[in-house]
């Protein structure tokens, strides 16, 4: 079973690039938690270090066995990760007015992280088998919709948004991807466009207030505006070269909201300025550039529109953490991947990239 | 073959779409890019003023004011500190979160506690502006008394309040400071950079809940400003107003002045005004009270000034005591003017021109020793220049150049209608009689002390020049010994037991039209005592008396009064009465 090939053609720079970025991602969270010199700040640190290694070990799961085997798993790794999701509603913790978290042991697990891999997995499956010269038909389009729903439903009634928006995003690029048939295309772009004030209405009153304060950040400096204003001005502050390691008066003064969290990009753009920013972003991309093409390398359907899934994962986490910490984009709980503390958040995108090298040591592999 | 090919350009079609699908993805975070140039680069600065204004508060503080002290170090000046209490009527919660304020019961506390109308307190509460100011003196306990009524919306900050303890006394020579904390008036004013705390300034840094980083005290030592220290000594000043107020009470005069000196120093040991003020409360006082008139005004002396013309004539040797003048029993012409002795004399000595203030006599001297010689003495004696003193506001007063006097002018210059003065002038000149014929610098202030009590500047005695020869200033002493004696116009002046060297004068008022008015005088009495070694020289001015307005008769007693009551004061022992001036036993005799 073992060739000695799949050593010879492991994907080195993707490992060293995701390195870099974890490396990043902990030199951040190091000035993020260090306000104050409390044992519960810096205990985020050292979990979070924890989180890597252990996400290490589940990303070496993730490339040891070739993945056509995911193939014939899908559906199981799918249904699974639903009875998670329905576990979540169940039996799940609730916090800051939401219930997100699984309990398990003295450690909290959120399971809409995961079903994101489980839903490229099993859409991956049925794209690469119904693949059509002409694009998928709106018939052939019922059962991608109705998995990606479900979790999009159970997600979004946790309530979590930003998670269930990102499902629709991966979604919605993979089978695009995949082509789909002009006419269902432009249907589904028109039933989207009907689909916007209708979905204006299910949106609580506090997310409601969000979408509003994106369009008019000043409406309630110190309500709703509040985060989405003192983020602005930590990433504005930072000026081109940024006020130094550790030396954010935002982030030290507590100005910031979440900065250990969802808004660790702002901590970033404050101590390291443009420049620090726009090189994260520059290795972002430079991920999701050797992730496409792990992509492109690929010979089989399935392996490719694996690599288009997980790469737009990691994409459009990027891109929505990012726009929000700089007020383009509503404030919703989106981690940035492998930055953001948080075990979930870094297990699943351990486990993307951990597919997409899995992907490409097999690329020399026909049939 | 054909599976293949179709496989190859199916890979084709799929290579492409990723191409695309990587520039889509490309070109969306170059928006992200974009937008965080536009944040970091463009609106940089704009973003980073925002942030260091809502985490920095620039702070002010001013140390506290200097005190000023009087020759025994009381302190007629001191600054206490005290907090301005302001308020955010928006904002005015109870800390205890389950608390709900009833605003009547509220403004009711505080007014209680600050000593405040409640109703205006009700109507700050209830307004909506931004801030407002409940009291800017509130005392340190109160303020801790309000802080634990636990509100939030208040604000503290600690200030200084200006307090006189000894109210008017010497008021017009200490001056005021006004609400902004700088000096608007007297040494106030006039020291104003010594005793003017240091300001500092800085920056505090505040985290989001308001709590602040680097909080240092208010004020720390080092900042005081100095202090000054008098030569004013609070016992003769109060001397001196208790006796000039009696004066002026009873003769329903207008205002008074009184000015005493040592005539060695030149130090002024009290300079009394009334009607008077009071520096706490300056406002509530006509602003004519707060000024400092003996150094701000000026008179025309009358007859005190012959002082200086006999000084001028024994100078000029010209003249000598006993040479007899021709007094015209009671009128002389010169030209259309026709100049009156309130006594008509035929013949009196130089010596008795003095005791009996005969304008005659007087009018006489002046011509025989011309009008250069009198202008140049008075030049010498510092009038129609300022003396220096360190008070504020100093006037020269008129004295005109000889080569436009006309024989009337050098007439009536001669007894002192012509020329004005400062009391500060006419006091300082007499001083320097008393002083062997040594004109001094005036001063208030001795000395300036840093906030620990070490002195860092000292004004000491200075001497301005030599007016005249030590034997002239003999000889107008024993001839100003005689105004005193009981047959003198100044016979009122002597305290039992001890000697006094004066001289009064009565000099009618001109008013705005530049004539004199009859009804209106000045009643000045200036002196010094003993008369064998002068300790005291005072100025009395009684402005529009209307009893009496002679100066021997309103002026003098005061002298007296304040003579002797310093003296007490002073232990100064009285001279037995055989103890007489004799200036032909020589200088060193009567110094004994």
């Amino acid at each position: 079973m073992f060739d000695r090939r799949l050593i010879n053609y492991f994907d080195w720079g993707l490992l060293g690039i995701t390195f870099l970025i974890c490396v990043m991602g902990l030199v951040l969270l190091y000035s993020a938690v260090s306000v104050d010199e409390s044992a519960f700040q810096i205990s985020i640190f050292y979990k979070q270090i924890f989180w890597y290694g252990l996400g290490l070990v589940i990303m070496f799961f993730s490339f040891v066995f070739s993945y056509k085997h995911l193939d014939k798993w899908a559906p199981v790794i799918y249904i699974c990760s639903i009875i998670l999701l329905v576990c979540v509603h169940l039996f799940g913790k609730h916090a800051g007015g939401a219930t997100r978290w699984l309990a398990i042991g003295p450690f909290t697990f959120q399971p809409s992280e995961p079903i994101k891999i489980a839903l490229i997995i099993i859409l991956a499956r049925y794209f690469a088998h119904n693949v059509q010269k002409t694009g998928i038909t709106f018939r052939r389009l019922i059962i991608p919709m109705v998995l990606t729903a479900v979790p999009f439903f159970l997600v979004a009634t946790q309530p979590d948004l930003g998670t269930a928006g990102t499902i629709l995003l991966i979604a919605g690029s993979m089978a695009i991807f995949a082509k789909i048939d002009r006419r269902t295309l432009i249907c589904s772009v028109l039933v989207a466009i009907v689909a916007i004030p209708i979905g204006w209405k299910v949106l609580e009153p506090y997310q409601k207030e969000r979408v509003l304060t994106l369009l008019a950040p000043d409406r309630d400096p110190l309500g709703a505006g509040y985060h989405i204003r003192q983020s602005k001005i930590a990433v504005g502050s930072g000026l081109a070269f940024g006020k130094g390691y550790m030396q954010g008066t935002q982030k030290k003064l507590s100005f910031l909201p979440e900065q250990h969290t969802d808004f660790i990009f702002s901590v970033l753009a404050e101590e390291w300025g443009f420049a620090g920013s726009m090189f994260l972003l520059f290795m972002f991309l430079l991920l999701i550039a050797f992730a496409l093409n792990i992509a492109h390398g690929c010979r089989d359907s399935f392996g490719t529109i694996l690599c288009v899934g997980v790469s737009v994962m990691i994409f459009w986490q990027v891109f929505i953490n990012m726009g929000m910490v700089m007020g383009v984009m509503p404030v919703v709980g989106m981690p940035l991947p492998l930055i953001s503390y948080g075990g979930s958040s870094v297990f699943t995108i351990f486990i993307g990239i951990g597919l997409l090298m899995n992907v490409s040591m097999r690329r020399f592999i026909k049939q | 073959m054909n599976s293949t090919k179709v496989e190859q350009h199916r890979n084709k079609l799929r290579n492409r779409r990723i191409i695309v699908i990587g520039g889509f993805l490309t070109f969306l975070y170059v928006v992200v890019g974009i937008q965080a140039f536009y944040l970091q680069v463009i609106e940089g600065d704009i973003l980073s003023k925002r942030a260091s204004k809502q985490y920095q508060k620039s702070m002010k503080c001013q140390g506290k004011r200097g005190a000023i002290f009087d020759a025994n170090y009381r302190e007629l000046a001191i600054s206490t500190s005290v907090v301005e209490v302001g308020m955010h009527p928006m904002d005015v919660k109870s800390k205890d979160e389950k608390t709900i304020l009833n605003k009547h019961k509220l403004s009711g506390d505080i007014a209680r506690i600050l000593n405040l109308n409640q109703n205006v307190l009700y109507k700050k509460l209830s307004s909506n502006k931004k801030f407002v100011w409940l009291d800017r003196k509130v005392t340190p306990m109160r303020a801790v008394t309000l802080r634990s009524l636990r509100l939030t919306g208040f604000e503290y900050d600690s200030s200084y309040l200006r307090v006189y303890p000894y109210k008017s006394l010497a008021a017009q020579v200490v001056g005021f400071v006004g609400v902004d904390g700088y000096g608007l008036d007297g040494l106030e004013q006039h020291f104003d950079d010594e005793l003017q705390g240091n300001l500092r300034q800085w920056t505090i840094i505040k985290d989001r809940m308001g709590r602040i980083f680097d909080r240092r005290e208010a004020c720390s030592p080092g900042y005081e400003g100095n202090n000054l220290i008098l030569t004013i000594d609070s016992n003769i000043q109060y001397i001196a107003e208790t006796a000039l107020q009696k004066s002026v009470e009873e003769n329903n005069a207008k205002c008074g002045l009184a000015i005493v000196m040592a005539p060695e120093t030149g130090a002024v040991k009290a300079i009394a005004h009334y009607p008077t003020y009071n520096p706490n409360s300056f406002n509530s006082f006509p602003r004519d009270s707060w000024r400092n008139r003996s150094v701000t005004d000026t008179f025309e002396p009358g007859s005190v000034l012959k002082v200086f013309l006999i000084a001028a004539a024994l100078e000029s040797g010209l003249c000598d005591p006993e040479m007899i003048i021709n007094c015209e029993s009671g009128q002389y012409r010169i030209g259309r003017n026709v100049i009156n002795d309130t006594h008509s004399y035929d013949f009196l000595t130089v010596h008795d021109v003095l005791k009996y203030s005969s304008n005659i006599g007087s009018v006489k001297i002046a011509e025989i020793i011309g009008a250069q010689a009198l202008y140049e003495m008075l030049l010498n004696f510092g009038f129609g220049e300022k003396t220096g003193i360190n008070c504020p506001g100093e006037v020269k007063g008129l004295l005109r150049h000889f080569q436009g006097w006309k024989k009337i002018d050098n007439a009536t210059i001669s007894f002192g209608q012509g020329i004005t003065v400062t009391p500060i002038q006419l006091i300082t000149a007499i001083s320097a009689v008393a002083n062997h014929g040594v004109l001094m610098t005036p001063y208030v202030v001795q000395a300036i002390t840093d906030e620990n009590g070490n002195i860092i500047k000292n004004f000491n005695p200075s001497e301005k020049r030599k007016v005249i020869m030590p034997e002239t200033a003999r000889a107008l002493m024993q001839m100003m010994n005689a105004v005193t004696e009981p047959d003198g116009t100044g016979g009122q002046a002597v305290p039992v037991g001890y000697t006094v060297c004066g001289k009064t004068g009565t000099a009618q008022k001109i008013n705005a039209h530049g004539t004199y008015r009859n009804c209106e005088y000045n009643g000045v009495f200036v002196g010094f005592s003993p008369a064998q070694s002068p300790e005291l020289a005072v100025l009395v001015v009684i402005d529009e008396p209307q009893k009496h307005h002679y100066g021997g008769v309103v002026a003098a007693p005061v002298f007296r009064e304040i003579v002797h009551e310093t003296f007490n004061y002073l232990n100064i022992p009285p001279s037995t009465p055989k103890e007489q001036l004799n200036v032909s036993n020589g200088v060193g005799e009567v110094g004994a």
